[in-house]
């Protein structure tokens, strides 16, 4: 699938194949529609510069999802996400087709989930979106991350149980607010 | 209550799940322009490192065939084997011949000393073993391969608190050492300088000064005949080529405390050249002469 002699194809078929999961890990990790289109292009200049030594017999999407993981800890230590959350995080979560009340009960859900996920360290937050959003095996996240498989077990399990027991208080908050 | 998979939804529901539109299709034009930009870039590198071969080869072509390049490479390649068969013939030649070294080695010179007492006639460093070295240099000139040894017997004599007249214990492992090293060692002189006064010491020869000359044979060395017969080879040659240069053969009586060594090899003899008012000038002359005649030994000992 790669040619090296037509970098030019290979990167558009590259690019439009795998775009949608590369960006969907990183609004997950970053939180942010602008911050997750610019990482996301970032990734696949990077992916396209080391396209002449990529290696045929790894996996083409572990390998991407692996530049994009250091894009997204590149990004997260550049930035932290407090900041990012003050910017722009209300602005774009916007609904047009709801009604008032179920519209700000909607948005106040999304503000609690996204306030969960993004108090995660990065490892963490890493491993959730890419089990649980893109839905790689453990043996791909592991791969991905250049960790054991039991890391990403452990880390997973754990991940989750702090997102379950933050959103359970908080989604009885939400209801108990609601009624 | 929240399950994974409703965590997973309400996550995926959070955020915005499509990127617009105008970026999926300004990415692409990006990258497409990117990978062009590379595709050149590799292109040009192939095409000069191509370019730069094809010219290097011209280059080395015309060399060779229109100007004198042939003529160099086949110089070049002809000294090669030359250097290497000289270094072959320089190694073989190595093999020392005569081994020249110092029992008594601090053994000095008052001109060359500031202070002029006679009887603290000796020096660490301003001392007999550069005669000793100035023979080896007059040999090694006439392509008699010498070596000579410098070694600071008066300190390992103090190192192991032993006497000076012990010195010959200490010199005589060096020339044993030396002669298990070289077998091809013919000819062994302990060099010393005489403690007499400057009249017994010296000669003129053509209105020059000379340090004169003295052997001395053992006679309880166990080669006695051999080394008395070399002494007296020696001592002929030089007093045939160089009237009173020598003072002659000097035999210490039956009661001399040892043999000088002369066990060790039987063409090995004690000389003393010159005393203690001569200069170094004047034993280095004595020196060269002395060399001429060790190599007119050594052609009749071959």
């Amino acid at each position: 699938m790669i040619n090296v002699k037509d970098i030019e194809s290979s990167i558009v078929v590259i690019y439009n194949k795998h775009h949608l999961d590369v960006y969907r890990f990183l609004i997950c990790f970053s939180g942010n529609q602008n911050d997750a289109e610019d990482l996301t292009q970032e990734v696949f200049i990077r992916v396209l510069k080391n396209l002449p030594n990529f290696n045929c017999t790894n996996n083409l999407k572990t390998w991407i999802f692996s530049i994009a993981k250091h894009v997204a800890i590149d990004h997260y230590r550049k930035r932290k996400f407090a900041t990012i959350f003050r910017e722009g995080f209300f602005k774009q979560l916007e609904s047009n087709n709801k009604k008032p009340d179920e519209e700000y009960e909607i948005n106040e859900m999304k503000e609690l989930v996204h306030d969960a996920i993004s108090k995660l360290k990065p490892s963490y937050r890493a491993v959730v979106i890419l089990r649980g959003i893109n839905e790689f095996s453990i043996k791909e996240t592991s791969d991905i991350l250049k960790c054991s498989e039991s890391k990403v077990k452990v880390d997973y399990h754990r991940a989750l149980k702090i997102l379950k027991n933050k959103l359970h208080f908080a989604t009885e908050e939400v209801l108990t607010n609601v009624k | 209550m929240l399950n994974e998979k409703n965590l997973m939804n309400t996550i995926r529901r959070t955020y915005q799940q499509q990127p617009r539109e105008e970026f999926v299709v300004s990415t692409e034009k990006i990258l497409r322009q990117k990978a062009r930009s590379m595709d050149k870039r590799i292109q040009v590198k192939r095409l000069s490192a191509v370019w730069s071969g094809v010219f290097l080869f011209a280059v080395a072509f015309s060399w060779i065939f229109l100007f004198s390049g042939k003529d160099v490479l086949i110089n070049a390649l002809n000294n090669l084997d030359e250097g290497a068969s000289s270094f072959v013939i320089n190694s073989t030649k190595k093999e020392p011949l005569v081994f020249i070294y110092h029992t008594h080695n601090q053994e000095s010179f008052t001109p060359e000393l500031n202070g002029n007492s006679s009887e603290n006639a000796f020096s660490d460093s301003k001392n007999i073993t550069l005669v000793g070295k100035k023979l080896s240099e007059a040999l090694n000139e006439k392509n008699i391969n010498a070596i000579y040894d410098d070694t600071d017997i008066a300190s390992v004599l103090n190192e192991r608190d032993l006497m000076f007249a012990d010195s010959y214990l200490i010199s005589r492992e060096i020339l044993q050492n030396t002669l298990n090293e070289h077998e091809s060692i013919k000819m062994v002189i302990d060099l010393h300088r005489d403690s007499q006064k400057r009249e017994a010491t010296t000669v003129k020869i053509n209105g020059k000064d000379y340090a004169r000359i003295l052997f001395a044979v053992s006679s309880i060395s166990e080669h006695y005949d051999i080394n008395n017969e070399f002494a007296i080879e020696l001592n002929s040659k030089l007093e045939e080529l160089y009237p009173g240069i020598t003072r002659g053969i000097y035999l210490p009586g039956e009661s001399a405390r040892n043999n000088y060594n002369q066990d060790l090899h039987p063409n090995s003899v004690l000389v003393e050249i010159g005393g203690i008012e001569n200069s170094l000038e004047e034993t280095y002359r004595t020196a060269e002469i002395f060399a001429e005649v060790v190599k007119q030994v050594m052609d009749d000992l071959e």
